[in-house]
C-alpha cells in the first residue's frame, strides 16, 4: 500500500488523537503535528511559491493549534478548523509581503544547485528522463499560474484541488456561502485556463493521454 | 427543457458534489448539449493537468511550546521588572553605604565625595587677577579696528611681496623662453630646401637597403628551413615506406605460413580419406 494512503487513512481515523490532544496529551499532539504538517506546509507553499514562508506559516499554525485545541467544540470540525488557521497565517504572511516587497533569499540563492532536492524526488519516481522533465516543467508552470490568480480565487482552488476539501469544509473555513466558495472556485478555474492557453498548455501539448 | 446549469451546479458536478435530482439534470442536460460537453470536457482536461503537480515532501520539525499555560502572580512580568527595579536599587544603596558615598549639591557646586568628609585644611587661595575696570563698547570697538587694520595692512604686504615676485618670475621665463625659440627658429631656417632633399634621400636609401638586406637574410633562411623540412619529410618518408615494408613482409610471411599449414592439413585430410576409402574399394573390387 502507498505510504499517502496510509497517512491519508490515518487522518481520517484520528478522531481519538484529537480528543486526547484537546485534553492536553502533549504525545497526541506530536502525532497530530506528524499527521499533518506535509497538507498544511503544501497547502502554503502552493500560496506562496516559497518554502521560508510555507515553513513560517505550518509552524505558526501548529504553534496556534496546540495552544488552542481545548477551545475546539466539535472534533469533527478538526480539518476546516486547522486550515482556517493557516489560511489566516497566509493571509497574515501576504499582507507582510506586500508591505515589505523584497527579494526573498530563496529567489536568488540557487538552492537547486546546492541540493538538488527535485533530482532526488523525480529519481524514485519515473525511469524515463524526458518524461520526468517535462513533468517538473509543467509542475512549474502550474504553480506559477496558481500565483497569477488573486489570493481569494487562489486559497479556493488550492483547499479544492490539492487538499481535497469539500466545498462546505472550504466556506466553513474563509467563513462564507458554499455558493461563494463554488462561484470562486469556477472563476479560478476560468482564469486558471486562460493563463495555461496563453502559455499554450492544453491536453494536445502537454501529451498526457486524457 | 430549459434548465441550464449555473457554474455553482457545474463545479458541484465536476467535483462529484452534485447529488440526486440536480445531478440527473445536468446528466441530462450534457447529454443534448455539445457545446455544454466541449465546456465540461475542458474542465476536466485542466483538472488532469492540474493534477500534474505534486506534494513536495517535508519533515515536520519540532514544535516548541510553552509548557504550562497557567501563570503565578510571581511569573508574570509585570511583577518580575518591579521586583528586579527594586533589587537594583536595593545594591545600589548597599554600595553607596559601603563606600561612603556622600552626594551633595550647593549652588553650582556638585560634590560626589566617598568616605568621611575632611574638614578643609587651608581656606584656598584665591589669586583674582587684576582684572582692569570694565571696558567700554567704544574701546572695545576700537581695539578691533585696530587689530583688523593691523592685520589687513599686513595681508596687504604680504600679497604685494609675492605679486611682485610672481611677475618677476613670470617676465623671467618668458625672456628664457623667447630666446630659446628664436633660437630654434633661427636654426630651422637655415636649414635649405637642398639639405632637406638631400637627408630624405639618404633615409629613403637607408631603407631601401634595410629592407633589402632583411629579404635576403629572410629568403636565405626559408630556404635552408624548407630544405631541412623536405630532408626531415624524406626520411619520414623513408621511414614510413620501411615500416609499410616489414608489414607487408610479415603478412606475407604469415600468410605463407598458414597456406603452408592449411596444405598440409588437406593432405593430411587427403591422405587420411584416401587411406580410408582405398582399402573399401579394393575390398569390393575384390567382391
Amino acid at each position: 500500500m502507498h505510504a499517502e494512503t496510509l497517512l491519508d487513512i490515518a487522518m481520517m481515523h484520528s478522531d481519538a488523537l484529537i480528543l486526547r490532544a484537546k485534553q492536553g496529551d502533549q504525545n497526541a499532539q506530536g502525532k497530530l503535528v506528524q499527521l499533518w504538517y506535509k497538507r498544511i506546509y503544501n497547502f502554503s507553499f502552493k500560496f506562496f511559491q516559497d518554502h521560508d514562508m510555507a515553513m513560517e506559516v505550518s509552524q505558526k499554525t501548529f504553534i496556534s493549534m496546540c495552544k488552542n485545541l481545548a477551545g475546539l467544540q466539535d472534533t469533527l470540525r478538526f480539518k476546516s478548523w486547522l486550515y482556517k488557521i493557516a489560511v489566516n497565517y497566509c493571509r497574515e504572511e501576504a499582507r507582510k509581503t506586500k508591505n515589505n516587497r523584497s527579494l526573498s533569499f530563496d529567489s536568488v540563492w540557487n538552492n537547486e544547485a546546492e541540493d538538488s532536492p527535485r533530482w532526488e524526488l523525480s529519481a524514485q519516481r519515473r525511469d524515463n528522463p524526458e518524461k520526468q522533465l517535462e513533468q517538473l516543467e509543467l509542475s512549474d508552470i502550474l504553480q506559477q499560474a496558481l500565483l497569477e490568480l488573486n489570493e481569494e480565487q487562489r486559497e479556493v482552488v488550492i483547499m479544492k484541488e490539492y487538499e481535497g476539501l469539500k466545498f462546505r469544509e472550504i466556506a466553513e473555513v474563509l467563513n462564507i456561502s458554499e455558493n461563494t466558495v463554488k462561484s470562486r472556485m469556477y472563476y479560478g478555474l476560468d482564469g486558471l485556463r486562460k493563463i495555461l492557453e496563453k502559455k499554450n498548455i492544453n491536453k494536445d501539448t502537454v501529451g498526457y493521454e486524457l | 427543457m430549459n434548465y441550464k446549469p449555473d457554474e455553482k451546479d457545474w463545479m458541484a458536478y465536476l467535483y462529484g458534489e452534485a447529488e440526486g435530482e440536480e445531478k440527473v439534470k445536468i446528466d441530462q442536460y450534457l447529454l443534448e448539449n455539445a457545446e455544454a460537453r466541449k465546456e465540461f470536457e475542458k474542465f476536466q482536461s485542466l483538472r488532469k493537468i492540474m493534477s500534474s503537480v505534486e506534494d513536495k515532501e517535508v519533515i515536520a520539525p519540532p514544535i516548541i511550546i510553552e509548557g504550562s499555560r497557567q501563570r503565578f502572580l510571581w511569573n508574570t512580568p509585570y511583577l518580575r521588572m518591579i521586583v528586579s527595579i527594586a533589587a537594583s536599587l536595593l545594591l545600589i544603596i548597599l554600595v553607596g553605604s559601603l563606600t561612603g558615598t556622600r552626594i551633595s549639591l550647593n549652588g553650582n557646586e556638585f560634590k560626589l565625595s566617598f568616605g568621611e568628609e575632611q574638614p578643609a585644611k587651608s581656606a584656598p587661595v584665591v589669586i583674582e587677577k587684576q582684572v582692569p575696570a570694565e571696558l567700554t563698547a567704544e574701546q572695545v570697538q576700537q581695539m578691533i579696528n585696530e587689530s583688523l587694520t593691523a592685520n589687513n595692512s599686513a595681508i596687504e604686504s604680504t600679497w604685494k611681496k609675492s605679486q611682485e615676485k610672481l611677475t618677476a618670475s613670470i617676465r623671467e621665463n618668458l625672456a628664457v623662453n623667447s630666446a630659446k625659440v628664436d633660437e630654434v627658429l633661427k636654426t630651422a631656417s637655415l636649414a635649405t630646401q637642398e639639405q632637406i632633399s638631400n637627408y630624405v634621400a639618404t633615409l629613403q636609401a637607408e631603407n631601401m637597403q634595410q629592407v633589402k638586406d632583411y629579404f635576403q637574410l629572410t629568403s636565405a633562411q626559408q630556404k635552408t628551413y624548407i630544405e631541412s623540412l623536405l630532408v626531415d619529410f624524406d626520411k619520414y618518408l623513408q621511414q614510413q615506406r620501411n615500416n609499410d615494408l616489414q608489414l607487408v613482409q610479415t603478412r606475407l610471411h604469415s600468410i605463407e605460413e598458414n597456406s603452408n599449414v592449411f596444405r598440409q592439413e588437406t593432405e593430411q585430410i587427403l591422405t587420411s580419406i584416401i587411406s580410408s576409402v582405398g582399402p573399401q574399394n579394393t575390398t569390393e573390387k575384390k567382391n
